[in-house]
């Protein structure tokens, strides 16, 4: 078995279609309002998810089947990381014998959360597969160096995570849905802890290395930015679900740290838009 | 003043008439640290291995359970990791080694299939291999350590042990489900003999003692 797994080689079966943010990005069927300045007061053109939404069944549907996919990719990613690299002292491609340990660990987190949310999906009356499956997930768990993998994927994709679970426990329990909201809080529980361990691993390995910690943040950031899906995750309204601060201060995360999120959401977003606007440009131009 | 022959006895002996447990046992303390490395050594090799395949294989019930069978083993490993230093091996990656060369050899072999259509052949590597071994060696060390000096091996192999059966069991009714061709079981049985014999020449997971031999055990045990 090769040392490192390359993100086009993700076995599936025949029911999933992958694609990746790039694609997703420049699709032109964005529900995205490129002329209005929304803002957290402004709910009349909230893209919050809320059972009084119009889309609000196939939105919330979506959104649980790529929570699902997002979940085979974290299992993967864990795995492999538990994997490609030798118990050492954290140099020289090795980890602590322990962080190796925490990644089997979020392995069996991450199966039991695919388990929950194929349940959660059949009973939502969606089939496996019926959305598309973007990869970005596990490309970020692809770095050669683990410290990357644990900013990428515990801190900045697991975060995401966090934000994501508490959208949809308030949406189980705005819906009157108690067996979603049930669901959603014990995932939640799993990923602080996860968030936490790529909080305290980045610590404790780069200690004496400031220039491999920079690093690390750097790519965080990029990570963070990607994983806002183009100002999905936002305090605007035109964001589908919020920052859980909260949540992310029990996983580790500074109040700078959370801000500094908080901006490259809205930055993402005003970037999508303009993205956006430039397709339509062009779209209008051709026709 | 008390009549003390009024007084209900609180003497007993030490041992209950039902507690059996008695001192003698085949393992030193360096011998039961060899064992315990070999066994920390192994249960890495096969969670590395878990972990990696699940990235490889299509099927999402594999897929799943692979994730899970992953963190059982790096727990048993963390176990034999915490043991060590108890056994008076403060360094534990001294003795985290391989039985033999031909033990090394069988995992390179059993975690040599990677493509996405080899999913019998890793199964049948770690469920109808390795871990009927783990099964062997542990219950052999469980049965044949003192079981008053040794008591904390003994618990944590108790504790393996349940998970290795429950492990194999998932593992092997996986393997029923996804063998149901003639080339499948021909798969199946091509790569279990091509590992059973290097698994052969290695004698175990310990090596060839693994399960003791006919001059070794004895029914006292030895102290």
């Amino acid at each position: 078995m090769r040392q490192f797994f390359p993100v086009e080689d993700l076995a599936r079966d025949e029911r999933f279609v992958q694609t990746n943010m790039a694609e997703r990005m420049k699709d032109g069927r964005t529900a995205i309002d490129v002329e209005k300045q929304s803002s957290a007061k402004s709910r009349g053109a909230t893209k919050r998810l809320t059972p009084e939404r119009h889309d609000a069944s196939d939105a919330a549907r979506g959104l649980m089947h790529g929570i699902m996919v997002g979940e085979i990719q974290a299992l993967e990613g864990a795995g492999r990381t538990a994997h490609d690299f030798a118990a050492g002292d954290g140099t020289n491609d090795t980890v602590p014998f322990e962080l190796k340990l925490d990644m089997a660990r979020q392995a069996w987190d991450e199966a039991r959360h695919v388990e929950i949310s194929a349940k959660l999906s059949d009973w939502m009356g969606t089939e496996l597969g019926e959305f598309a499956e973007n990869t970005v997930l596990f490309e970020a768990a692809c770095s050669n160096d683990p410290i990357l993998r644990l900013a990428g994927v515990n801190r900045a994709l697991e975060g995401l995570a966090i934000d994501v679970f508490t959208q949809m426990k308030e949406f189980g329990d705005v819906a009157g849905d108690p067996f979603l909201e049930f669901c959603e809080d014990w995932m939640l529980a799993d990923e602080v802890t996860h968030v936490k361990m790529g909080s305290d691993w980045l610590r404790k390995v780069t200690a004496n290395d400031p220039d491999r910690r920079t690093k690390a943040l750097e790519f965080q950031q990029v990570v963070d930015k990607l994983f806002s899906f183009g100002g999905a995750r936002g305090e605007s309204a035109d964001s589908s679900f919020s920052l859980a601060r909260r949540f992310r201060e029990l996983a580790g995360f500074t109040d700078d740290e959370v801000e500094t999120i908080s901006a490259m959401d809205a930055e993402a977003l005003e970037e999508r838009k303009e993205a956006v606007r430039k397709y339509r440009e062009r779209v209008g131009a051709d026709a | 003043m008390t009549d003390t022959s009024q007084i209900e006895s609180t003497a007993r002996p030490p041992f209950a008439p039902w507690d059996r447990r008695d001192i003698p046992g085949s393992f030193s303390v360096d011998e039961t640290a060899r064992r315990v490395g070999n066994y920390k050594w192994t249960e890495m090799k096969l969670f590395e291995a878990l972990g990696g395949w699940v990235a490889t294989v299509p099927e999402l019930d594999v897929k799943m359970r692979l994730g899970t069978h992953c963190y059982h083993h790096a727990w048993h490993a963390d176990l034999w990791h915490k043991r060590l230093p108890e056994l008076r091996e403060m360094k534990p990656e001294r003795l985290t080694v391989p039985a033999n060369a031909a033990m090394e050899r069988f995992i390179e072999a059993m975690t040599e299939p990677e493509a996405p259509e080899l999913t019998i052949e890793k199964l049948v590597g770690v469920y109808r291999v390795l871990i009927p071994r783990f099964i062997a060696a542990y219950t052999y060390h469980r049965n044949n350590t003192s079981e008053i000096t040794d008591a904390p091996t003994i618990r944590s192999i108790n504790f393996i042990l349940q998970d290795e059966f429950d492990d194999w069991r998932d593992g092997e009714m996986l393997l029923q489900s996804l063998i149901t061709t003639p080339d499948h079981v021909r798969r199946a049985a091509e790569h279990q003999a091509r590992l059973e014999a290097i698994m052969v020449e290695a004698g175990g997971i310990t090596g060839p003692d693994s399960i003791g031999t006919a001059e070794t055990t004895s029914t006292e045990g030895g102290a």
